[in-house]
């Protein structure tokens, strides 16, 4: 077999300098006695079954409890996890991952290629029906979608193990950003005799059998977890915390106040308040990057008459000061987006549309000159549509800003309504909208994440944007090992047809205790593991 | 009173069945569904999920199924969002911590509650009497989500005395914002209701004759007053005491107790309707059962009651 050996350079060599993923504790550094690190949740967790898990929360305790294949470093790259490195076939279709011969349950039992092949047969298995199904046909493994149809049995599934410490993973179609994909809890390994042991109980502390970190040690249901560290983990020796707890709380504003008394090291900042907590605690208030962006769709499909003409769409984007938004709205370090796709995305550069260069002025004066030629506006007909997006304080605002613009700049009435989420998804799904809010944050690090939301068969295309080179060139990226150029055309014609209006990008606004060091505050997926992390003295 | 009470008990299984099959439909008539999200499933893992839940039957179906399984086995059937867990265990988790705290908060609502009636009612239009109504006046308007914060404000920040939330197994500093925060506003109606039946009963004629009989004040309140003047209280208390130990949403959330409060706010953004289906039955058979309780401590109170069963 024809083996590319670049990646597993890349691989071995993190490997080697171990330090690179665990806790690096520099010189010197007084730690705390009580190595302990508590924070907030907003709700209950789904669940703490990998292959079950659907919540960012969920998913973060499942990473520390498994472990998959790799990890991600502080920068969000991969570093070795489980495995150690791996091959790819000339044909780019075939995977082959070499596991470390160390890694342990946390009963002792030796981790192996077969805990994986399992645990990916269970995440498409129809009789566990897991949501988070969908993940793994978008990996493209082999039959994957088959058997999640009930099509073939799940021994089909392209993955086996030729022996204890060797995977091997077919994929239906070439996948650039496959080895991007395995940092995932859905691929996490699975211990098949704790599962038949225990059945739906098997996530219980007691029960839980894990390969991560951390041991789930306590759960009481919408209150707290804890988990401690896992004596078998095979690199325990540099893990720091012997703690880690995480306390529900639902309020906001609650989780503030209790991180001021010192009950939580970290919680969420309330909207709007990053600026006077950046200015009262500096070293503790964050905003960081994120994979999320937040935009208008139009509905393309049976939306007003007007949406079909792009220079109307056009005008609305420009007209739009997304730096009032972003500066004097939601003031939490979000940044105005005129793409699709986040800067933050690994291996994208932001492409030169066009509006992003002009000033505010220039693109007011643009949006008005489209707009008149599209024979409406002040001396044409007379504009209006209404915008839907879900309840929420902080979108409501957004809203009221963006119809203002809209009317004292164009003339255009919008009105606004706004449903429960659940109400609303359903609305947005069925194009019952004219205008919606739309979000997006990314699966994986890679811009194709965003990108394929514009697709004629996506299903999150809730506008129904249709454009054949966009579908066209979002194929050829899938095997492409330069796609810089694919993802800039196609962000052009995003910015040339309009079809939904960017507005910002979003960031992690965040508490962070400073007695707690090593969050990987560059790693835009914000996908954090408490075995890098470690408390210092006060 | 046994005849009476069976009588009840019979009327209340119509109402619980009334109550089920009325709830079951109506929570599916919102838009959106338990698997509804901001990623559509694609459709074939949407069908499994279904099928998983037996949500791919017709209503009815899955109306007879559910009853059939509550019937049998007492199973309420799994949660639709937490997705390892039954409702059972769901509502075995939050509904002690509730009962707990909803419990102390009703202790709360009548040990000051009542003292504070009664002194204002014997201390008719004096000073004391226009300290306690303004009191009672005072804590009825001022609403929970402001009494809350101010409390934590208080207790937690400025004097670190009591955490800012939690439940850590029920310990006692956990649970005493929560029944302060809960119980505040029930206790001035309380207090309220007390003072306006003893004035009642301490002007009424049997009151009179054991005065012109010579007993001792205290024994007229005590024993002949009191009685009869906590009437109101007790019919005021019994919805309310359902309502405590259900859980206050709010308390429930702004505390972080893991009371079965939130799980109502969960369950209904969530649209996980067979932890709202079991909910609402638990909160019916508390509602009939605390009722049947109250009438019975009516007819050992006042003999004219006793003579009507």
């Amino acid at each position: 077999m024809n083996t590319r050996i670049a990646l597993t350079t890349l691989f071995l060599t993190s490997a080697l300098t171990s330090s690179a993923f665990a806790a690096t504790v520099p010189d010197g550094t007084n730690l705390a006695e009580n190595q302990t690190f508590t924070y907030r949740v907003l709700d209950e967790f789904s669940s703490f079954d990998p292959q079950v898990v659907e919540d960012v929360n969920g998913a973060a305790v499942v990473r520390d409890l498994f472990e998959g294949l790799y990890n991600q470093d502080a920068d969000g790259n991969n570093v070795p996890g489980v495995a150690l490195s791996h091959t790819v076939s000339a044909d780019n279709k075939t995977y082959t991952f070499t596991l470390r011969d160390n890694a342990k349950w946390s009963d002792g039992k030796p981790v192996t290629a077969g805990d994986f092949v399992y645990a990916w047969q269970r995440a498409v298995d129809p009789k566990l029906a897991s949501p988070y199904a969908w993940y793994m046909e978008l990996m493209s493994i082999e039959n994957g979608a088959a058997i999640i149809a009930g099509e073939k049995p799940i021994t089909d599934l392209g993955v086996s193990a030729p022996d204890d410490t060797t995977l091997v993973v077919q994929l239906s179609q070439p996948l650039p950003y496959f080895d991007k994909m395995v940092s995932h809890a859905t691929t996490f390994p699975a211990p098949k005799w704790a599962i038949e042991a225990h059945g739906k109980e098997w996530t219980r502390p007691g029960n839980m059998v894990s390969n991560g970190a951390y041991v789930l040690t306590e759960h009481v249901l919408k209150e707290r977890s804890a988990r401690e560290r896992n004596n078998m983990y095979w690199d325990n020796a540099n893990t720091v915390l012997e703690k880690v707890v995480t306390l529900n709380i639902g309020d906001e504003a609650q989780g503030l106040t209790r991180w001021r008394a010192g009950e939580v090291d970290r919680t969420e900042i309330p909207a709007g308040q990053y600026p006077s907590l950046k200015e009262e605690f500096p070293a503790e208030a964050y905003a960081l990057p994120r994979l999320c962006n937040y935009y208008f769709t139009f509905n393309m499909k049976s939306g007003p008459e007007a949406f079909q003409d792009v220079r109307v769409r056009k005008a609305l984007a420009y007209a739009l000061d997304r730096n009032v938004i972003t500066d004097q709205v939601l003031q939490g370090g979000q940044f105005p987006a005129y793409t699709f796709t986040p800067a933050a995305t690994a291996n994208f550069a932001v492409p030169g549309v066009d509006y992003a260069g002009m000033s505010q002025a220039d693109r007011d004066a643009k949006a008005k000159e489209l707009l008149a030629e599209a024979g409406y506006g002040p001396d044409g007909e007379k504009l209006s549509f209404t915008y839907l997006y879900n309840t929420s304080e902080s979108h409501k605002q957004v809203a009221i800003v963006a119809s203002q613009m809209w009317k004292q700049k164009l003339g255009i009435e919008v009105e606004l309504a706004n449903q429960e989420w659940k109400v609303f998804l359903e609305t947005r799904g069925n194009q019952g909208f004219e205008m919606a809010r739309g979000a997006w944050c990314g699966d994986y690090n890679e811009a194709s994440t965003f990108l394929d939301l514009m697709t004629t068969p996506s299903g999150y295309n809730d506008g129904k944007f249709s454009n054949a080179r966009v579908d066209e060139l979002m194929v050829s990226a899938k095997s492409s090992s330069d796609t810089q150029p694919l993802y800039t055309e196609v962000e052009q014609i995003l910015a040339d047809e309009m079809p939904v209006i960017p507005v910002y990008h979003y960031s992690t606004n965040m508490m962070l205790s400073d007695a707690i060091q090593g969050w990987p505050i560059n790693n835009v997926e914000q996908n954090w593991y408490s075995k890098d992390l470690y408390r210092v003295a006060d | 009173m046994l005849n009476y009470s069976l009588r009840r008990l019979a009327f209340a299984i119509p109402t619980i069945f009334a109550l089920v099959i009325f709830a079951f439909y109506l929570m599916r008539l919102a838009p959106g569904g338990p698997f509804t999200s901001e990623k559509p499933l694609p459709p074939a893992v949407m069908a499994n999920v279904l099928e998983r839940y037996g949500m791919d039957e017709p209503l009815y179906v899955q109306l007879f199924t559910y009853i059939k399984n509550i019937l049998c086995c007492f199973d309420f059937g799994p949660s639709f969002s937490q997705k390892d867990r039954s409702v059972n265990q769901i509502i075995a988790s939050g509904f002690p911590v509730t009962l707990t705290y909803g419990f102390w908060s009703a202790v709360f609502v009548l040990i000051c509650g009542i003292p504070l009636g009664v002194i204002a009612a014997l201390r008719h239009n004096s000073f004391w009497d226009y300290l306690m109504t303004g009191l009672a006046i005072f804590s009825q308007i001022f609403p929970n989500f402001v009494l809350a914060p101010i409390m934590v404000l208080l207790f937690t920040l400025s004097w670190g005395l009591l955490p800012g939330g939690g439940w850590n197994g029920g310990q006692w500093q956990y649970i005493v914002m929560p029944a302060i925060g809960l119980g505040t506003s029930y206790m001035a109606g309380v207090a309220r209701l007390t003072r306006g039946s003893m004035l009642e009963v301490l002007n009424s004629p049997f009151i009179r004759t054991a005065r012109a009989k010579g007993l001792p004040e205290r024994t007229i309140i005590w024993r002949h007053a009191l009685k009869p003047a906590l009437l109101p209280t007790l019919t005021y208390m019994g919805p309310v005491f359902v309502y405590m130990i259900t859980g206050s949403v709010f308390i429930d959330v702004f505390f972080s107790t893991g009371g079965i409060g939130q799980d109502f706010i969960d369950g209904a953004y969530s649209r996980d309707y067979s932890v709202l289906l079991g909910l609402a039955i638990i909160y019916c058979v508390l509602t009939l059962s605390i009722n049947l309780v109250l009438d019975l401590l009516y007819a050992w109170i006042d003999p004219k009651v006793r003579d009507a069963l």
